[in-house]
C-alpha cells in the first residue's frame, strides 16, 4: 500500500514535453473517437497506436506497462466476456455449459474490450507522463479558481502520508496480535478502527496545515503565483492533431467512404 | 433510447428521495438554518483534501474488486458493493457543513482513485461526480440543514443509485432487454448498500468524530 501503482515517471521524453493541457486534451479527442468507431479493427489500431506511443515517444518501460496491464486489460477482458456470453445472436461460435457464444456476441465483446481498454491505456498515458501539478495550474489557467485546484494539490501531498499511516496502524495491530484471517466481523471491526485511526489523524493534520498556510497569507489575493507557470506547448497541439487525423481517417476507413 | 430513460428514472429516484428528506421525518435530527453558503475557508479545503485522500487509499482495492465484478457478472454482480464508495462524500459534509461538498470530494476521491490505479483510469471521475451529485441533489431538498442519520443515509443512497447511470454508459448495460433488466433488478440493491455503507456509515462517522472534540476549532461560528 505505501506505494503507488501509477507514478509519474521523469524521462524526459517527446510526450513529457507536451503540456498538460493538450495531453488531457488528447485523452479526450482519443475517447471521442474510440466511442465514434464501429469495428473492432479500428479500435484495435488506435490501441495499438497508443501502445506505440507509450513505447517509442513516452519512453515508459515495458516492465512498467506489463505491471500494470492486469489493470489496463483485466476488467476490459472481463467485460468482453460479459458481452461475449450475454448477447443473444443467431451465429453460434461455441458453447460452455449453459452459456452461448455467438458472432454477435463476440462484436460487442470487442467493442467493450477496446472501448474500456483504450480509455484506461490513454488515461495512464497521462499518469505517467504528467506531473498532476502541472495539470492543476493548467486548469487554474483555464479559470479554475485556485483555491479549489489547491485542493487536489493537498490530496496528492496527503497521499503518502494516508498510505503509510494506513500501514502505521495495521502494523501497530499486528504486533498487539490481531490475526489477519480472523472472521469477517471481527475484520470489519478492525477497519472500522483502522479509518477512524487514520480519519482522526487526517483531520489533526488538516488543522494545523490549514493554520500553517494561512499564516502565509494564502486565500489573500484572487490570483496567485506558481514556481512552474503553465505555456501551451507547439508539439501538444502536433499530438492533438495527429490523432484527429488519425481518428478521422480511421473512421472513413472503417465506412469505406474512400 | 434505454440510457437517457435510465437516467430520467434515476432522477426521479433521487427526487423521491429527497422529498422522503424532506417531509418524513424519522426520529430526532440536528437540524441548522442551512442555506447555499459556498463560501469555502481555507480548513474547509484542507479538510475535504484529506478526507479525499484517506478515502481514495481505502476505496482503491475495493474498486478493483467492484470493478471486477461489474464487468464479469453485469448489473446485480457488484450491486452490494455499489454503496461502499460514499461514505466520505457523507463525512465531508457533516464536517465542512456546505453545499458543493460532496461533489468536490467526488472528485477528489475519485481522482486519488485514478491516480492509485483504478481499472477504469480516468473515468473513474465520472463515478465522483454522478455520485456527488446524486447525494447533493437529496441534501438540496433539506436546503443543506438536516443532520439526521435519515437525510444522510436517503442521500447516501441516491449517491449510490444516481452513480450506476455512469456504470451503464461506460460498461454497456443498456445493450441487450436482459441487461437492462438485471440492472432494474438491483436497483434496489445499490439503495439499500448506499443507504447502510455510505449514509450510515457516513453519519456515524461524522458523529463519532465530533465526539473526539476534533471540531471546535473548524465550527467556531
Amino acid at each position: 500500500m505505501s506505494e503507488n501503482t501509477l507514478q509519474y515517471i521523469d524521462n524526459n521524453s517527446i510526450f513529457h514535453r507536451v503540456d498538460a493541457l493538450s495531453k488531457l486534451g488528447w485523452v479526450l479527442i482519443v475517447v471521442i473517437f474510440t466511442f465514434q468507431f464501429q469495428s473492432a479493427e479500428a479500435r484495435g489500431i488506435m490501441l495499438a497506436s497508443l501502445l506505440m506511443c507509450a513505447l517509442l515517444f513516452a519512453r515508459i518501460p515495458i516492465t512498467a506497462i506489463l505491471r500494470a496491464s492486469p489493470l489496463i486489460f483485466g476488467v476490459a477482458f472481463l467485460l468482453g466476456i460479459f458481452h461475449l456470453f450475454i448477447t443473444p445472436g443467431i451465429n453460434t461460435l461455441f458453447s460452455l455449459g449453459p452459456l452461448t457464444a455467438t458472432q454477435e456476441g463476440l462484436t460487442k465483446g470487442l467493442e467493450f474490450f477496446f472501448r474500456l481498454a483504450i480509455m484506461v491505456m490513454a488515461s495512464f498515458m497521462l499518469i505517467w507522463t504528467t506531473d498532476i501539478r502541472e495539470l492543476m495550474v493548467g486548469l487554474v489557467h483555464l479559470g479554475i479558481p485556485y483555491r479549489y485546484a489547491f485542493a487536489i494539490f493537498m490530496a496528492l501531498r496527503f497521499l503518502p502520508i494516508v498510505q503509510q499511516e494506513v500501514d502505521a496502524v495495521k502494523a501497530a495491530h499486528a504486533i498487539r496480535g490481531r490475526a489477519s484471517s480472523s472472521p469477517v466481523r471481527h475484520r470489519f471491526r478492525l477497519w472500522q478502527r483502522y479509518l477512524f485511526t487514520v480519519i482522526v489523524n487526517g483531520l489533526r493534520k488538516a488543522e494545523s496545515t490549514a493554520l500553517a498556510i494561512e499564516s502565509r497569507g494564502f486565500g489573500a489575493f484572487p490570483d496567485r503565483t506558481y514556481v512552474k507557470d503553465f505555456r501551451w506547448t507547439f508539439l501538444g497541439i502536433v499530438l492533438m492533431f495527429l490523432f484527429i487525423i488519425l481518428g478521422t481517417w480511421l473512421i472513413f476507413w472503417e465506412r469505406h467512404l474512400f | 433510447m434505454t440510457l437517457p430513460l435510465m437516467l430520467v428514472v434515476n432522477i426521479l429516484i433521487v427526487a423521491v428521495l429527497g422529498l422522503l428528506a424532506k417531509y418524513v421525518k424519522v426520529g430526532s435530527a440536528e437540524t441548522t438554518a442551512g442555506g447555499f453558503n459556498f463560501n469555502y475557508t481555507t480548513s474547509d479545503l484542507i479538510i475535504l483534501a484529506v478526507i479525499g485522500a484517506i478515502a481514495g487509499v481505502v476505496n482503491t482495492g475495493t474498486g478493483i474488486v467492484w470493478n471486477a465484478a461489474n464487468a464479469a457478472g453485469g448489473p446485480l454482480a457488484g450491486a452490494a458493493l455499489q454503496g461502499v464508495f460514499m461514505w466520505a462524500y457523507l463525512l465531508a459534509f457533516f464536517l465542512v457543513r456546505k453545499p458543493g461538498s460532496m461533489l468536490i470530494i467526488g472528485l477528489i476521491e475519485t481522482t486519488m482513485e485514478a491516480l492509485l490505479g483504478n481499472p477504469s483510469g480516468i473515468s473513474t471521475i465520472g463515478w465522483g461526480i454522478t455520485q456527488g451529485i446524486g447525494a447533493e441533489a437529496v441534501m438540496a431538498f433539506v436546503v443543506y440543514g438536516n443532520f439526521g442519520w435519515w437525510a444522510f443515509a436517503l442521500a447516501g443512497a441516491a449517491a449510490s443509485q444516481f452513480g450506476t447511470t455512469w456504470t451503464a454508459w461506460l460498461f454497456g448495460w443498456d445493450s441487450t432487454p436482459e441487461i437492462v433488466s438485471a440492472y432494474w433488478t438491483a436497483t434496489p440493491i445499490n439503495l439499500i448498500s448506499g443507504f447502510i455503507f455510505s449514509g450510515l456509515l457516513g453519519w456515524w462517522l461524522g458523529k463519532t468524530v465530533e465526539r473526539t472534540g476534533l471540531l471546535r476549532t473548524t465550527r467556531k461560528k
